[in-house]
C-alpha cells in the first residue's frame, strides 16, 4: 500500500507554470459552462419542447454554442494541458514566462472579442451580430470585430506553438542525445499541424472575410473562402482530438495501473495525423457544386487512410489499459475488464469517451463516403457523429483528465469522488440518448442548424418510432448533458475551497517498450514538416487553382447577408428561399447547403 | 475488488475520509508487473475483433435499410 508520500506536484515544482495552466482551465471552463447552457436551449427549442428565446435568436445562440465549445473550450483546455506537458515532461521550466503569459493574454482577449461580438447579436439596439456560426460561411457576414477577434486569437496560438518549440530547442541544447519525451513529441507534432492547418483560415479571414466586412472589397467567392476554411476545418477536429489523445495514451495507462504499450508505435500514429489530417478538408465539401469530382475522390482516399492512426490508436491504448489490468490480477479473454479502477471518474471518463469515440468512428466512416454522405448530408445525422467526437471523446476525456490533473495543479483535492462518477456516467447517458436521437433523425431527413424544422404539410416518415419520440429523446438527453455540465463545474468550484494538502504527487510510468526502440527518424520535426507541406500542395494547388479560375478570387459577385445590419436571420432568409425554390424537403437541403 | 486495487487506495494522506485523488502515486502496490515480454495483450484483440464483427453488422444494415429501400443516388 502507498504511504501517501507522493512525489511532489506539478505545482510544487513549476508553480508559476502551473497557474498558467489553470488560468487556461479556468477560460476553457467558463466557455464550457456558456456553452452547454445553449446547448439545452437548443436542444428543447428545436425539438419544440421548450422555446426560451425568439425563433430569430436560434443562430445567435448556434453560434455561440459552435464557437464557444470547439474554439474556446478545446483550445483553451489544450493549451493548458500543452504548457503541463511541455514543462513536465522537458522537467524544465519555460524560457521566459512574460511570453506565456503573453499569448494567454492574446488568445483570451480574441475570445472575449469574438464572443461578445456575437452575443450582441441578442440585442437588437447595438446593431451588432454575428450569427454566422462558426463556419462562417460567406455570403453570411459578421461584424469585423468577430473576425479581428478571431485573428488575435490565431496569433495568442501561433505564439504558444513557437513558445514550446523554443523550449524543445533550449532542451535539446542540453540533451542532444535524448529522445524527445512522449508528452512533447505530441505537442511538437500537434502544433506542427496547427501551423499548417491555420495557414487556410488566416488566409481567409486576413485576406477576404475581414477586408469584406470592413467593406474595403465589394465580394467574396464564397467556394473559395468555403474550402480554405475545410482546409483549416478537418485538421482542427485533430487538434481538438490530440489533447484527448495525449491524455489517453500518457495518462490513462497510469491510472489504469499500467503502462503505455508501446512508445515507438504512439509516435508513428502522431507523424501520421501530422501528414494526413490536412489533405482530407474538400471531404467536407461534397457536395458543393464547383469542387470536380475527382478532387472529392482523392480527399475521400486520404481520409480511409486517416482510419489507420486511430485504429492504431485503439490497440495501443486499449493494450496498455489491458496491462494495467493484468498488473492488477485481472484474467480471462474478457475478465480482466473487472479488475480496473471503474469507481475512479477519471479512469470511467476516459473509458466511457474511448467508448463512444468507437460509435464516433463508425458514422465518421458513413459521413467520409462520397456517396453514402450524400444521404446524411446537413441533416441532424452530422450533429449526432460530432458530438460523439468533440463532444463526447474530447470533452468527456477533458473533464476526466481535469479529476486526475487537479490535485496536481492545486495540491487540493477533488471536492467529491462520487460526483466526478456520477458526473461523467450521466455525460455518457445523455450523449447516447441524444446523439442516437440525432442520427436517427438525420436518416429521416431533418435538418440540422434549424430552428424549427417542423415543414408545414410534410411529414418526417419514420421506419420505427415517430418524430415526437426522436424530439424526446433528444431534449432528455440534452438535459441530462446541461446537468453534467453543471455537476462538473460545481465539483471544481467545490474543490477550490478545499484545503492544501502536500504528499498528493503522481509520476507517470515508462513505457513497456520505450522510445529507443524505434529509429530517431521519428523525430525529425523537419522532415514530416516538409512532407506534410508537399501533401497538402499536391491536394489542394489543383482544385483551388480551379476554383480561382472559375470564378475569381473574389466571385463573381452577389450580396452578402449583412446580418449585421438588417436583422433579418438567416431562418427567416431560409423561409423565404424555400418558399421560392419549392419546399420540398430535397430543396430545403439544398437551399441550406447553398446559404450556409 | 480486492485488496491491492488502486481504488482500495488511491494515494490519499493517512485517516482521509474522502479519497479524491485518482491512483496511486506510483505503481509499487500492484500485484504483479508484467514486463513487455511477459504481457500478451489478447484481451485487446478479442475486443477489437468484437467492434469489427459490430462494424461490419452495422455496414450489412446500413445496406438494407438505406440502400434497397430508396432508389439511386447518381454522382456527376
Ligand atoms: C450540454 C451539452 C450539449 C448539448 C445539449 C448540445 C446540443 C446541441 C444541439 C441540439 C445542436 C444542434 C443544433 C442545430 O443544428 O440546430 C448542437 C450543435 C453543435 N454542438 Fe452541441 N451540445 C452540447 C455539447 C457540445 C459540446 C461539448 C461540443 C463540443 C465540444 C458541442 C459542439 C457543437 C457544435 C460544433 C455544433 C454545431 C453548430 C453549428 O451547426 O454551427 N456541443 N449542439
Ligand atoms: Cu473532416
Amino acid at each position: 500500500m502507498s504511504t501517501g508520500s507522493g512525489a511532489a506536484t506539478f505545482v510544487d515544482r513549476y508553480p508559476e507554470e502551473a497557474s498558467i495552466v489553470r488560468q487556461a482551465f479556468f477560460v476553457a471552463f467558463v466557455a464550457f459552462g456558456l456553452g452547454a447552457l445553449f446547448g439545452v436551449i437548443q436542444a428543447l427549442h428545436r425539438t419544440d419542447i421548450l422555446r426560451f428565446i425568439p425563433s430569430t435568436d436560434y443562430y445567435t445562440v448556434l453560434t455561440a454554442h459552435g464557437v464557444l465549445l470547439v474554439i474556446v473550450f478545446t483550445i483553451f483546455f489544450l493549451v493548458g494541458l500543452f504548457q503541463w506537458a511541455i514543462t513536465r515532461s522537458f522537467d524544465r521550466p519555460v524560457e521566459d514566462i512574460r511570453i506565456t503569459k503573453a499569448w494567454l493574454a492574446l488568445m483570451s482577449v480574441g475570445s472575449v472579442v469574438t464572443g461578445v461580438t456575437i452575443l450582441l447579436g441578442f440585442v437588437d439596439e447595438v446593431g451588432i451580430s454575428a450569427d454566422v456560426l462558426f463556419t462562417f460561411y460567406a455570403p453570411l457576414q459578421a461584424h469585423p470585430l468577430f473576425y479581428a477577434g478571431l485573428a488575435v486569437f490565431l496569433v495568442g496560438t501561433w505564439i504558444a506553438g513557437a513558445d514550446w518549440f523554443r523550449s524543445w530547442l533550449a532542451w535539446n541544447a542540453e540533451h542532444p542525445d535524448d529522445r524527445i519525451p512522449l508528452q512533447a513529441f505530441v505537442v511538437l507534432t500537434t502544433m506542427l499541424m496547427w501551423y499548417i492547418a491555420t495557414i487556410g483560415v488566416a488566409v481567409a479571414v486576413l485576406f477576404f472575410l475581414l477586408p469584406w466586412s470592413l467593406g474595403l472589397i465589394e465580394t467574396v467567392n464564397p467556394l473559395l473562402t468555403r474550402t480554405l476554411f475545410w482546409f483549416f476545418g478537418h485538421p482542427v477536429v485533430y487538434f481538438w482530438l490530440m489533447p484527448a489523445y495525449l491524455l489517453w495514451y500518457t495518462v490513462l495507462p497510469k491510472i489504469a495501473g499500467g503502462r503505455l504499450f508501446s512508445d515507438p508505435l504512439a509516435r508513428v500514429v502522431f507523424v501520421l495525423f501530422l501528414l494526413l489530417s490536412t489533405p482530407v478538408g474538400i471531404h467536407h465539401q461534397y457536395l458543393d457544386p464547383g469542387i470536380a469530382e475527382s478532387f472529392k475522390f482523392i480527399a475521400m482516399t486520404n481520409t480511409m487512410f486517416l482510419l489507420l492512426p486511430s485504429l492504431l490508436t485503439a490497440f495501443t491504448v486499449v493494450a496498455s489499459v489491458e496491462h494495467g489490468a493484468r498488473q492488477r490480477g485481472g484474467t480471462g479473454l474478457f475478465g480482466w475488464l473487472r479488475a480496473l479502477p471503474w469507481r475512479d471518474p477519471a479512469f470511467t471518463g476516459m473509458m466511457l469517451a474511448g467508448l463512444m469515440f468507437a460509435a464516433g468512428g463508425f458514422s465518421g466512416m458513413i459521413n467520409a463516403g462520397m456517396n453514402i454522405n450524400y444521404l446524411v448530408h446537413n441533416t441532424l445525422w452530422v450533429p449526432g457523429h460530432f458530438h460523439l467526437t468533440v463532444g463526447t471523446a474530447v470533452a468527456l476525456t477533458m473533464m476526466a483528465g481535469t479529476y486526475w490533473l487537479w490535485p496536481q495543479l492545486t495540491n487540493r483535492r477533488l471536492y467529491s469522488r462520487p460526483i466526478g462518477l456520477l458526473q461523467v456516467v450521466v455525460w455518457f447517458g445523455g450523449m447516447a440518448l441524444m446523439s442516437n436521437a440525432m442520427h436517427v433523425s438525420g436518416l429521416y431527413g431533418i435538418p440540422r442548424r434549424t430552428a424549427e424544422p417542423q415543414y408545414q404539410g410534410f411529414d418526417f416518415s419514420t421506419a420505427f418510432g415517430s418524430v415526437a419520440e426522436l424530439n424526446v429523446q433528444l431534449a432528455i438527453g440534452g438535459t441530462l448533458l446541461f446537468v453534467s455540465a453543471l455537476l462538473f463545474l460545481a465539483n471544481l468550484a467545490f474543490s477550490w475551497g478545499n484545503p492544501t494538502t502536500s504528499g498528493l504527487g503522481q509520476t507517470l510510468p515508462p513505457a513497456l517498450s520505450g522510445p529507443d526502440d524505434s529509429p530517431r527518424v521519428l523525430d525529425n520535426m523537419r522532415l514530416w514538416a516538409a512532407i506534410a507541406l508537399v501533401l497538402v500542395a499536391l491536394a489542394y494547388a489543383l482544385p483551388l487553382g480551379a476554383i480561382v479560375a472559375d470564378s475569381g478570387l473574389f466571385g463573381p459577385g452577389g450580396d452578402a447577408y449583412p446580418v449585421t445590419v438588417v436583422l433579418n436571420s438567416v431562418a427567416v432568409t431560409a423561409e423565404r428561399l424555400t418558399a421560392s425554390v419549392g419546399a420540398t424537403l430535397a430543396d430545403v437541403g439544398g437551399v441550406l447547403e447553398v446559404i450556409r | 475488488m480486492n485488496e491491492g486495487m488502486v481504488s482500495a487506495d488511491d494515494g490519499a494522506t493517512h485517516g482521509d475520509l474522502e479519497r479524491s485523488v485518482s491512483a496511486p502515486p506510483d505503481q509499487a502496490d500492484v500485484d504483479r508487473t508484467l514486463s513487455h515480454e511477459e504481457f500478451d495483450p489478447k484481451g485487446t484483440l478479442a475486443l477489437i475483433l468484437v467492434y469489427f464483427a459490430i462494424l461490419v453488422g452495422m455496414w450489412v444494415f446500413m445496406y438494407f435499410v438505406e440502400f434497397l429501400g430508396n432508389g439511386l443516388t447518381v454522382v456527376g
